[in-house]
């Protein structure tokens, strides 16, 4: 029963994708009815299994026989596959959902012809197939398949206008993860030579010294996918991607994939040394600080949520960091920011999105006073504003405070450092954010605005949703991340 | 069986409940605001229910949710100092939402979704801020009534400034809750709780262990709090971001928000730490600070001509006269109980009655700007015939912010001079404090005079029609006005709770203040009694006196005939015989000029460099991919489609690989 | 109970007959001696009492309507006269002492000067506004002087009481701090009472009586009477707080001497009054700043135990 519901919940998708590649100009419901089952399967999957590790094997590797026996393709959902389920399988199909409104000819920014639903539906419904199939990888080798997957969706998906600038994206996204892929590749080659396994635990049987090369090895592949420095600069110019698809792909999912990894390789606790765990913390530490940098001088509104999401990936790998260093606080609060943070960026994306729908334009300077005209949308953003920097009472706020207690968990004078730096960050960032808030949506409305309304229904009903999810991400997320690490 | 916590969560689930209510309500304007009051009304009688059996037995405590990986538990708990400020809470709450139901209506253009709905939000973080006993919660209760006010500061959405000062609000008040943070965090690394119990131990240990950390601990709290309680230089948002409010929201800022910064500061000085010894220089600290609020807060306050702006510069004062009082209170904490409790009992009562004057002195000015439009008091004058309710209730507030016997601030301020000169008389550097603040409260008094003077009193413009405002909006404003006088007149009446309430947080009974009996008013007692101060023997010796000199004003029996005001013959307009608020003590503001700095706090800018060196696409990305489209190019050139050149390589080729063959074999 | 209450309504009688019958009297004296220095003859020195007299029965002329308004020249010499009854006459103890320290003190001797503030702002005639202000300025500068002095006695004797300043002070004899506390509060006192070189406030050459420029009649009766008995009872503080001695325990023997006092006081605010012109408020404002630093020196003196 469980391993049925998991291989639909891989299944649907990208039956869906096949579809709407058949269906063309009417794909839409196709994606939307098998984007909302796999949904659906996902969410039960992670209630079943609550509380318990489930590893089922399927599939052999037929090239690998000889070499490897035992089957090595299929479902491992424990606690942190689950928050990652969570993540990829809502978001995607509420990506899906705000897709059938935006991508329409109504869209003021970049009217979108019916016959090019068919292109889009099938990238998309696969990258969530490819997704949430990395949630539930069991070992390296689906991990690595998936995670390619997930890259070649997402240059696909960059690029969907078909412009200039969107094909440059694109290709640039690829070639920059993909180079971080050869590392994750050669992490894998060194793993199956010395230990003939792709299991996550083969690492805990390499020697010590190799561990630590091993551990490097995926921690640059999970940069480039992460977004982080100094592999971060494909993100932003990723922003030519269609709205929506910023929105799962660079905020909620596909980066997350690269921090997942991480996850994935230190929760186990498989000791690895301090250094490169210091060095793993000491990077996040300066992405986040490189990317407030560039916050202050972003005028497309896109490309400062991309160096948010940046910022936040970085404090993702520094919670799972102060996790290796002993902290097990501080990965719990990384997993659940990986939650809490996919759904607070993915408001702050979709208001983006709703924005250039009504205006044409994603530019600060010539948005204001927005509020008058299209309310939801501005409480939508301003909710998504406050939580992503960690106001109390909402989402980030909960994962962010469980990282800083972690770090300050860790012994000496480390943690308070830590705990310092990033409280002068997020007051920082903080201000930044609400600034740009109050110049968009509050003051004497421009002329772009006055003519702005509340969009279609899909995408009200996506933001709505997501609000909600802004306030009860943590509560849902928290049963799940307790159990991590125990 | 209900219990006071039962009260308090009934409270708090009915505002948040009744807020949703509230927006399905939004279209009808009135019907929105009566909907939310009838909430308010509900949730304060709960929290009124709460408060009396707090007071009428020992509080329960309950566990609502528990973390326990973060050792945190959402528990609630009310204690009397608790209580005390729930009371304010309800009280000013319930007024404050009764007088918005019409003076909402001031603002047309600008729905009153985002005002009630979010109102009751920030109410019901406000009282659960009261009653958690967990620094966590507690944090996300504090930080959610900040997010809530913000929403009602930048109510108007269109004008500038309110955004303006939303902003700074937010991001200096979001500075200070990130102090707390790091502060509980700092002590929850020792303690692994963030229970107040658990933080109260560890602060004392780490007192002794560790008092650097300690110390920066209590800073960053102090820090923390200060900055909500308005005082400076902190407090800085405050002028800013209380006028722009819409007035109902005012009077609870001012009267009951910034409160809690003073309940969070007595929590940290007088019940976290239990060794009160090592307390001495922050008490110090703490009435400078306060001395300063007042001082810089009044005099700065006395030059604006914004009614609003006024009160609220007015706030940073009087929130310097409790945090001054405090200061006293925790500088005496260890060595002279009385005294301690003189200032404490000095420093709640002045909160509860900032109260009571500040948000009827908010609602005053807001019943002005909802019948005349107007905040610069250089435009308005005597308005005292059209609005006598209006003008009677801010008068009487006015005195009483002012410390005019008998009227409630009065009794605070004197306990709080009191014990600053009593103190003083062990450290002399109170005693200075002490005659500023007296000094001050006459500064007070000359800027609601100017207040009374320039928007009530004066000549009447005739042509503009005032009238005054709807009963909703006057019931209020009497009720806060009554308030003051009565508590003005019998401060014993809470003086017990009080008593209760300082008793609660650091285990002293109030030795220092005795109230003997209903109509014998207050003595301090410093090993005997060394100060009185009795509001109705005072008050019966002040009527029978006045009704002798009334007496005696009639006892010639002159007539009395209405004459118009001379004004030496000349051609006159209301305006040109009008003395504005601007030019009055022109002498003594230019004397205090300067005394608040303002202008713009340079923002450091990013280097530009910095940022090109940040930008590794600039210099290694592209760069690196374009020597490898290079060397790709230059590669690829060897392709010539010439068959013999290809030959050639096939023959250099096998003559390679031979010579290479033969050397191996070799 | 009723007892007490009966000795105390007619101690408190007693005050207040002493500082509403005598204020007019020492008005007449000091107005007598600026004639004698003036080589005047000057009118007689029961001239306030017919002024008084007169006043009360001439027309009452309002330019300003409200019941408020009506009862201000009431409460205004009401709460002149409940100064008095708080401030001992001879011996230690107020009538009212169980009912207000030292701080009910200061602030009570405020209220009446804010009231008449108040009526001159209300009689919507900007000289009056003018004088309001003025008077404002000229109570700021002055209030803290009363009050760094009165704390000095506070300081010494360890109470807030006025009945323990003055037993401290009879007891331990003069000292250097309340010398300089009262020489202090002496040169406050001349701008409490409105007189030169501080009598801005009214400025008749200038603004016309300032505050009370709309008010006639009985109103005006009444203000004036209020200024005479605030003049008096604050010289009487004075005497009281600062020059206790010779104290003789013997009621009516004190009261004599404090009375000689008191006009040994007033003389001296005449005299002062007469050989001096009048400053603009922002010159006064800045000679009691200067005074209210000096004033200072003597809780420093009152520190180091002198």
């Amino acid at each position: 029963m469980i391993s049925s519901v998991a291989v639909v919940m891989l299944i649907l998708p990208v039956a869906g994708a096949l579809l709407s590649v058949m269906l063309k100009g009417r794909a839409r419901p196709a994606a939307l009815v098998t984007a909302a089952l796999s949904t659906a399967a996902a969410v039960w999957l992670t209630v079943a299994k609550y509380g318990s590790v489930y590893t089922k094997m399927l599939w052999h590797v037929p090239w690998l026989r000889g070499i490897v026996d035992v089957p090595v393709l299929g479902f491992l959902v424990d606690p942190l596959a689950s928050v990652m389920l969570l993540v990829a399988a809502p978001i995607g199909f509420l990506t899906v959902l705000f897709s059938t409104a935006y991508l329409t000819d109504k869209n003021r920014e970049h009217p979108v012809k019916s016959e090019h639903y068919g292109r889009y539906y099938f990238w998309l419904l696969l990258f969530i197939a490819s997704m949430v199939g990395l949630a539930v990888s069991p070992n390296f080798l689906q991990f690595f398949a998936f995670w390619e997957l997930t890259t070649l969706c997402s240059w696909a998906l960059i690029s969907f206008y078909q412009t200039e600038t969107s094909l440059r994206a694109g290709f640039k996204a690829l070639l920059m993860t993909h180079v971080g892929s050869g590392f994750f590749l050669l992490a894998i080659l060194i793993l199956f030579a010395r230990t003939s396994s792709f299991d996550f635990s083969a690492l805990g049987m390499l020697p010590d010294g190799l561990r630590a090369g091993v551990f490097v090895l995926l921690l640059i592949a999970a940069w480039a996918k992460a977004a982080q420095v100094p592999v971060q600069t494909w993100l932003p110019d990723a922003m030519e991607a269609p709205t929506p698809i910023s929105a799962y792909l660079h905020a909620a999912a596909m980066v997350k994939a690269g921090v997942y990894l991480m996850a994935r390789t230190l929760s186990g606790g498989w000791g690895f040394p301090a250094k490169t765990v210091l060095l793993m913390a000491g990077m996040a530490l300066v992405t986040i600080l490189v990317a407030l940098s560039f916050y202050f001088v972003q005028d497309d509104l896109k490309r400062l949520l991309a160096y948010s999401t940046i910022a936040h990936l970085g404090y993702v790998l520094l919670g799972i960091a102060v996790g290796g260093l002993g902290s097990t606080l501080g990965l719990r609060g990384a997993v659940l920011h990986i939650i809490c943070h996919g759904y607070s960026k993915a408001t702050l994306f979709f208001c983006a999105g709703v924005v250039s729908y009504v205006t044409g334009t994603r530019s600060i300077s010539s948005l204001r006073g927005l509020a008058k005209t299209m309310p939801l949308t501005a409480t939508a953003f301003f909710v998504g504003v406050l939580s992503v920097t960690g106001v109390p009472p909402l989402a980030c706020f909960w994962s962010k405070f469980m990282i800083l207690s972690g770090a300050m968990r860790l012994s000496g004078a480390i943690g308070p450092c830590i705990v310092i730096f990033i409280l002068c960050e997020t007051l920082i960032s903080f201000g930044w954010m609400l600034y740009i808030a109050q110049k968009i949506f509050l003051g004497a409305p421009l002329a772009a605005a006055q003519v702005a309304a509340d969009p279609p229904l899909a995408m009200n009903a996506t933001l709505v949703i997501l609000m909600i999810a802004c306030v009860a991400a943590p509560f849902v997320g928290m049963p799940f991340v307790q159990l991590i690490g125990k | 069986m209900t219990t006071a916590v039962r009260n308090i969560e009934a409270s708090i689930v009915i505002l948040i409940a009744g807020s949703l209510v509230s927006l399905l309500f939004a279209r009808w304007r009135k019907l929105c605001g009566w909907v939310s009051f009838a909430i308010v009304c509900a949730s304060s009688v709960c929290t009124g229910l709460a408060v009396v059996r707090t007071f009428a037995a020992a509080s329960d405590e309950r566990t609502i949710l528990s973390l326990p990986q973060l050792g945190s538990r959402l528990s609630l708990r009310i204690d009397p100092l608790s209580a005390i400020f729930l009371a304010i809470v309800a009280v000013i709450a319930l007024l404050s939402a009764l007088y918005s139901v019409r003076y909402m209506e001031h603002y047309a253009h600008d729905s009153v979704a985002k005002f009630f709905p979010i109102l009751l939000l920030c109410i019901a973080s406000m009282t659960g801020v009261l009653v958690c006993t967990d620094f966590l919660f507690f944090l996300i209760f504090w930080e959610s009534m900040t997010l809530t006010s913000y929403f009602l500061v930048t109510f108007e959405t269109e004008n500038a400034a309110s955004q303006r000062a939303g902003l700074k609000y937010f991001i200096i008040t979001h500075g200070a809750t990130l102090c707390m943070v790091a502060a509980a965090l700092l002590v929850w690394r020792t303690s692994g709780s963030f229970a107040f119990d658990a933080i109260r131990q560890s602060l004392s240990a780490l007192l002794v262990a560790q008092p650097l950390l300690a110390h920066t601990i209590i800073f960053l709290f102090f820090l923390g709090f200060a900055t909500k309680a308005g005082v400076l230089p902190m407090g800085d948002w405050l002028p800013d971001a209380h006028p722009v409010a819409p007035s109902g929201m005012s009077a609870i800022l001012s009267g009951a928000l910034v409160k809690l910064g003073i309940y969070g500061l007595l929590r940290v000085f007088c019940s976290f730490v239990v060794a009160p010894a090592s307390l001495k220089g922050w008490g110090i600290v703490l009435a400078l600070a306060g001395t300063g609020s007042l001082f810089v807060g009044t005099l700065t306050a006395l030059r604006q001509t914004d009614t609003k702006r006024l009160m609220a510069f007015h706030t940073i004062g009087q929130i310097g006269y409790i945090c001054l009082g405090l200061g006293v209170g925790t500088y005496c904490l260890g060595t002279h109980p009385a005294l301690a409790t003189i200032a404490l009992a000095g420093t709640i009562l002045h909160a509860i009655n900032h109260a009571c004057f500040k948000s009827c002195l908010f609602l005053g000015a807001g019943s002005v700007l909802y019948r005349t439009g107007n905040r610069d008091m250089d435009q308005l004058g005597g308005l005292a015939h059209s609005m006598p309710f209006t003008t009677g209730t801010t008068a009487i507030a006015s005195l009483s912010i002012a410390g005019v016997p008998p009227l409630n601030g009065f009794a605070s301020k004197w306990l709080i001079i009191a014990a600053c000169l009593l103190t003083g008389m062990r450290f002399p550097l109170f005693l200075l404090l002490g005659l500023i603040a007296l000094f001050i409260s006459l500064a007070t008094l000359a800027s609601f005079l100017k207040v009374l003077a320039s928007v009530f009193l004066g000549k009447a413009d005739e042509s503009r029609a005032v009238e005054e405002v709807p009963i909703s909006m006057i019931v209020p404003q009497v009720t806060l006005a009554a308030l003051c006088v009565l508590l003005g007149i019998f401060p014993q009446l809470v003086l017990r709770f009080v008593g209760r309430a300082i008793e609660g947080v650091t285990a002293m009974p109030l030795t220092g203040v005795g109230a003997p009996g209903m109509w014998s008013g207050l003595q301090i007692i410093d090993g005997s009694a060394v100060g009185f101060w009795s509001p109705i023997a005072i008050l019966a010796a002040l009527a029978v006196l006045a009704l002798l000199s009334y007496a005696i004003q009639r006892a010639g029996g002159a007539q009395s005939r209405s004459v118009p005001v001379w004004y030496c013959g000349e051609e006159h307009t209301p305006s040109t015989v009008r003395y504005p608020a601007s030019s009055l003590y022109l002498p003594f503001k230019h004397a205090f000029q300067g005394i608040y700095p303002s202008g713009r706090i340079p923002v450091p800018r990013f280097p530009a460099s910095l940022r090109r060196a940040l930008d590794f696409d600039r210099w290694l990305y592209t760069p690196s991919v374009k020597a490898i489209d290079r060397t790709a190019d230059r590669v690829s050139r060897t392709h010539v489609g010439i068959p013999q050149i290809y030959l050639l390589w096939i023959v250099i080729g096998a003559i390679v690989v031979t010579g290479i063959l033969l050397w191996l074999r070799t | 109970m009723t007892a007490w209450l009966f000795k105390v309504f007619l101690l408190c009688l007693l005050n207040v007959a002493v500082a509403l019958l005598l204020a007019p009297l020492c008005e007449g004296l000091m107005r007598k001696l600026r004639a004698a220095i003036h080589s005047r003859i000057g009118p007689p020195i029961t001239q306030p009492y017919w002024d008084l007299l007169k006043l009360l029965g001439k027309e009452d002329l309002r330019s300003t309507r409200g019941s408020v308004y009506a009862a201000m020249p009431a409460l205004t010499l009401g709460s002149a006269l409940l100064l008095s009854a708080l401030i001992p006459l001879a011996g230690m103890r107020a009538p009212l002492a169980f009912a207000g320290d030292l701080i009910v003190v200061l602030y009570v001797a405020t209220i009446s000067g804010v009231l008449i503030m108040l009526v001159g702002f209300a009689s919507a005639s900007p000289y009056a506004s003018i004088g309001s202000s003025r008077e404002m300025m000229m109570l700021l500068s002055v209030e803290p002087i009363l009050a760094v002095a009165l704390t000095v006695g506070a300081f010494k004797a360890k109470t807030l009481t006025l009945g323990g300043i003055i037993n401290w002070q009879v007891q331990n004899g003069p000292s250097i701090s309340m010398a300089i506390g009262g020489v202090a509060f002496f040169l406050a006192l001349q701008a409490v009472a409105g007189k030169l070189p501080f009598d801005i406030a009214e400025a008749d050459q200038e603004i016309m009586g300032g505050s009370l420029v709309e008010q006639s009649g009985p109103r005006l009766a009444l203000f004036r009477w209020a200024m005479w008995v605030k003049q008096l009872v604050l010289a009487l503080l004075l005497v009281q707080v600062f020059f206790p001695w010779p104290h003789f325990g013997i009621p009516p023997v004190d009261l004599v001497t404090t009375a000689v006092k008191v006009l040994l006081v007033l003389i001296l605010v005449a005299v002062i009054d007469v050989v001096n012109p009048r400053l603009r408020i922002d010159q006064a404002m800045g000679y009691f700043m200067r005074v209210g630093v000096s004033s200072l020196a003597a809780l420093a003196f009152a520190v180091i135990g002198k």
